[in-house]
């Protein structure tokens, strides 16, 4: 009974001596915070000519997570910077990066679910102003080199100036405005309704808003969640209405003549999916739409085209935009939204398949620096 | 004294038997060895040989009265916690399964959602009841279906000894943080009542540097109030009749507070969480036959409101249990049982009031050929709303191969499936009715070996375990008809989780005083085995949020009343999506609470104090999360205590 006790005492001893110095070694271990890391990223480029030479993809990110990035697509290289706001500022975007515009080298991301427009200066990429006081904003569309419209989710437009970055004035809705395309002194802005309640309650239209007053002068009567807005080379707007996310209703195309504000003719989209991101290329003829695949159609056809140019195979298509100076067709695979996606860019004339590249957390949205679109006639 | 001391030894020796390692301190109020011999002896137990369980006893629960069960398992075992900060959404995942697939009991009847199909474990206070068993992939056959990971049992027991227990506690803590624990246990050998009552409340207003704003702020709308208020009756009659009866109220009001990159005060969160859980059940107790019948009800309200969404959801359960325990010959024991289960939702998300019937039938068969040699053959077969459902058998077996050494060498094969949530077939417009149940096959043997010196003053207990387990048709929530705008759940995932779970726990008493160590490792690689997307790169990846090294570790010293305790966790790096790239890194915690327990005739009083977080460390364990650095707890308790000799 002595020996074994001893035998005990000793692994006893043992054991403590052990467990002490296991303590100590990972005591002194590093303090360093833990926080979300991204292994040896491709450092963002220092050459502030760089970002005047390519386009940016918005990765939303996963909604409550605050993994929104920016990847930056060189033209020349085809190489993809990912991570370029955080690797610059050392700091996160944000949660659900929504959309990006640019002007006079600055850069304006819109951050969803964050509140915020993070304006950089799109030499360097780096953060000039971090403004709040947002209700969840999704879109921004410049009036003139001073001013700015910011749709919200809630309660009201946003107006920006954008000499001091501050919000100086809301245009009451209340409701969640989305889209926006400015026509003449109006900025013509999609509603979808109270974002609180359900489709069959939500009253969508197109509010007119006089631009010099910043007031609502007028609205137009369109289908369930009225998603996208774009002008044509003959000055007609085309409304994409999503019939609704739960699909209250079927989706329309709608072509509105914003002269006499009224409904000109209502495309009746068919399937059972939900359309969105509708896009127009820079000679102002052609619509394109996300429905599943990629659809593309002539602004003088009669119909809608029953199959699309570019089918989805497999890809869940997410995000859409054409190209304002060549008109080539940019789309992103969100692939399942719990991993990083992928950018394509294909052919306008055929569908094939130009480039990809790699991007960050559900890429939605394209930003293809200074060029503008064809949204205004002066 | 010493018709004590030798209770407590032989009591000892019984819990090793059933891998119970606990210490015979004595010094912990409502803790008596006596009331687990009994409960040994007595027990009508489903336990099988060859499938894992684990305890987690009042030594360990009852210094850390003011905590959650999140808080407990986090720090001593190796269930994985995915904790979205203090006091906020937790969620168990156990060998690299999900939160779907971890099953909480409350004395053997299930109380996770049938809506969601998981439960948040900081609404269970640890105050409210007395044990935690563990019971580890197959072993939770024999209970229910679709715990693919395994079932954390909250158990409360009667102490036929007890005369009078009373106590109360109060904890300070920081961020204006208290808890209030009042216990009254009282009653004779036939009757046992325990009462329970506690209250936290908060403002959890902890600061937390945030690097999106790169400055120090603090947690806003992080405040709660949290009350449970249970009774659990025991009577026995004879010894043969056990009839108890159970009512467990818990209230709680909290608000979520917003990711550190949406700090907006005009967007709050808040849930409100009301439960009302109550069984009855009788036990009727031969010596080669005994029987249980246990029916209970659930009443469980979930009230969510933000800025744009205030949406309601209620659900009752009524769970009806039969098991019988009946060994025909010496060698063989026969374990039947029937499970009746109907669930009614109420919910604002539904489109109407839905409902779900399970039947359910199981039978064990355990044949004890010799001491070396246990074997034990289970199935199970449910009716879902009429459904069929597959056929779930497994096979255990358990071999001791030396009579004077406690060496145990076991290993099971199983098959499990889980039936879908409620919310995955129901859920607005997009639950999908047609999902078929995930299923599991399961692999698993391990070693145990214990060893208690003869002067019983050194005990060494050892663990080992290796598993595999294949998830096939797993439910994901995912874009469907190639539309990013419509998410319905399908069955699309393919999980294959393997593993290696190693423990050692030493118990020293010498010099008058109790030293116990405690420490576990648990590697887990559980990866992606499908892809569904061209452009998807995630077969082989690790599960996002899935640690694959995990390690508790636990130190505890006593002497003359005096105790002190060391917690330490490491968790491993978690990546942030399934092509496995950005992560989470891997960071360790250390709890240290120490104090005195003054005797007064029957009276104990204990100060204790709590430093959790002792280094300070500024972490994340979800990313964007913020959790507290170092903070403190002080306790103060009080208990009165008369047992029967």
């Amino acid at each position: 009974m002595g020996s074994e006790t001893s035998v005990s005492r000793f692994i006893g001893k043992f054991s403590v001596l052990f467990f002490g110095v296991f303590i100590i070694l990972i005591s002194s271990c590093s303090k360093e915070p833990v926080r979300q890391t991204i292994p040896d990223p491709v450092p963002p480029p220092d050459d502030s000519a760089t970002y005047a030479n390519g386009f940016f993809i918005i990765n939303e990110g996963n909604f409550n997570w605050g993994n929104a990035s920016i990847t930056f697509v060189e033209n020349d290289t085809g190489i993809a910077y990912q991570q370029i706001f955080q690797q610059v500022n050392h700091r996160p975007l944000g949660d659900v990066a929504q959309s990006m515009k640019v002007m006079n080298d600055r850069g304006y991301i819109v951050v969803n679910n964050s509140n915020r427009v993070e304006v950089v200066d799109l030499g360097q990429f780096k953060t000039i102003k971090s403004i709040g006081g947002f209700n969840s904003p999704r879109y921004l569309e410049f009036i003139d080199s001073t001013k700015a419209y910011v749709t919200n989710l809630y309660k009201d437009i946003c107006v920006l100036d954008l000499t001091t970055l501050t919000i100086t004035k809301t245009i009451v809705t209340p409701e969640w405005t989305e889209g926006m395309i400015s026509y003449s002194h109006y900025m013509f802005v999609t509603c979808i309704g109270r974002f609180s309640e359900p489709c069959s309650k939500r009253k969508a239209k197109l509010f007119i808003i006089d631009t010099r007053v910043d007031e609502i002068v007028d609205s137009i009567q369109t289908s369930t969640e009225p998603v996208g807005i774009v002008i044509d080379k003959k000055l007609k707007m085309w409304v994409l209405c999503s019939g609704g996310w739960d699909q209250y209703e079927h989706p329309f195309l709608l072509r509105i003549n914003p002269d006499l504000r009224q409904v000109e003719k209502a495309f009746t989209i068919p399937g059972t999916g939900v359309p969105s991101r509708l896009n127009i290329n820079p000679s102002g003829d052609t619509l394109y739409y996300l429905n599943g695949g990629i659809f593309q159609m002539a602004v003088s056809d009669a119909d809608l085209p029953s199959q699309p140019l570019i089918p989805a195979g497999g890809h869940l298509f997410y995000g859409l935009a054409i190209h304002p100076g060549n008109g080539s067709i940019f789309a992103t695979d969100a692939i399942d939204y719990v991993q990083d996606g992928m950018a394509f860019q294909f052919s306008s004339s055929n569908g094939a398949l130009l480039r990809s590249w790699a991007t960050g957390r559900i890429p939605s949205f394209f930003c293809f620096g200074e060029v503008r679109y064809r949204k205004s006639i002066e | 004294m010493t018709g004590i001391g030798k209770h407590l030894k032989n009591s000892f020796l019984t819990l090793l038997l059933i891998l119970i390692w606990t210490l015979a301190s004595g010094q912990q109020p409502s803790d008596t060895l006596r009331l687990k011999e009994v409960e040994v002896k007595a027990s009508f137990t489903v336990d099988n040989m060859g499938f894992k369980r684990v305890r987690i006893d009042s030594t360990i629960l009852t210094p850390r009265q003011d905590a959650s069960l999140a808080t407990i398992l986090s720090q001593y075992s190796t269930i994985f916690i995915k904790s979205y900060g203090s006091n906020n959404l937790a969620t168990p995942a156990f060998r690299g399964t999900t939160a779907h697939h971890t099953i909480v009991e409350w004395n053997g009847i299930t109380i996770n959602s049938p809506m969601l199909g998981q439960i948040d474990l900081t609404q269970l206070p640890v105050s409210q009841f007395q044990g935690i068993d563990i019971l580890y992939g197959a072993s939770g056959l024999s209970r229910t279906s679709g715990a693919f990971g395994g079932i954390i049992d909250l158990k409360t027991n009667p102490d036929w000894n007890n005369r009078i227990l009373a106590g109360i506690a109060q904890t300070i803590a920081s961020f204006n943080n208290y808890n209030t624990v009042v216990t009254a246990i009282v009653g004779n050998e036939n009757i046992q009542s325990q009462t329970r009552f506690n209250i936290g409340t908060g403002k959890n207003d902890f600061p937390f540097y945030n690097d999106y704003s790169g400055q120090t702020e603090k947690l806003i709308n992080g405040a709660f109030t949290q009350y449970g208020l249970s009774e659990d009756f025991f009577a026995k009659v004879k010894n043969r009749h056990l009839i108890t009866a159970r009512i467990w109220y818990n209230y709680s009001r909290r608000e979520i507070p917003p990711l550190n990159t949406n700090i907006n005060p005009d967007h709050a969160e808040n849930q409100e969480d009301k439960s009302l859980r109550s069984l009855v059940e009788y036990k009727y107790i031969q010596r080669d036959l005994s029987v249980s019948v246990t029916s209970a009800l659930l009443d469980d309200y979930l009230h969510y409101i933000n800025d744009s969404l205030n949406a309601e959801h209620q659900y009752y359960s009524v769970i009806n249990r039969i098991r019988v325990n009946y060994s025909p010959l010496r060698k063989v024991t026969i374990q039947p049982g029937l499970d009746l289960t109907h669930d009614w939702v109420n919910s604002d998300a539904y489109l109407v009031q839905k409902q779900r019937t399970v039947v359910g039938g199981f039978a064990e068969l355990i044949y004890r050929p010799s001491p070396v040699f246990t074997l034990s053959v289970l199935a199970r077969i449910e009716l879902v709303d009429g459904e069929l459902m597959p056929f779930i058998p497994a096979i255990g077996v358990e071999c001791k191969p030396f009579r004077k050494i406690n060496l145990s060498l076991s290993a099971n094969l199983s098959k499990n499936y889980r039936y879908p949530s409620l919310n995955d077939l129901y859920w607005g417009t997009w639950g999908n009715p047609d999902l078929l149940p995930e299923i599991s096959y399961g692999a698993e043997g391990g070693i145990t070996w214990n060893w208690l010196d003869r002067s019983s003053a050194f005990f060494l207990e050892t663990e080992l375990t290796g598993y595999y387990t294949l998830l096939k048709d797993l439910i994901v929530w995912s874009p469907s008809n190639n539309s990013s705008s419509i998410w319905m759940p399908e069955n699309v995932s393919e999980v294959a989780a393997r593993g290696i779970e190693a423990g050692i726990n030493t118990t020293l008493a010498y010099w008058k005083s109790n030293l116990d160590m405690n420490i576990t490792y648990n590697f887990c690689k559980s990866t992606y085995q499908k892809e569904n997307s061209p452009n998807g790169a995630s077969i082989g990846n690790q599960l996002i949020y899935t640690p694959v090294h995990t390690m508790n570790a636990s130190l505890k010293f006593e002497k003359k009343g005096y105790y002190a305790s060391y917690i330490f966790n490491f968790i491993g790096r978690r990546y942030l999506g399934k092509e496995n790239t950005a992560y989470m890194p891997g960071y360790n915690l250390s709890n240290i609470f120490f104090g005195k327990n003054f005797h007064l005739k029957d009276f104990i009083l204990s100060l204790q104090v709590e430093i959790n977080n002792l280094f300070d460390l500024d972490y994340q364990s979800i990313a964007n999360r913020p959790m507290p650095g170092r903070n403190f707890a002080v306790t103060i308790r009080g208990s009165f205590k008369k047992s029967s000799d």
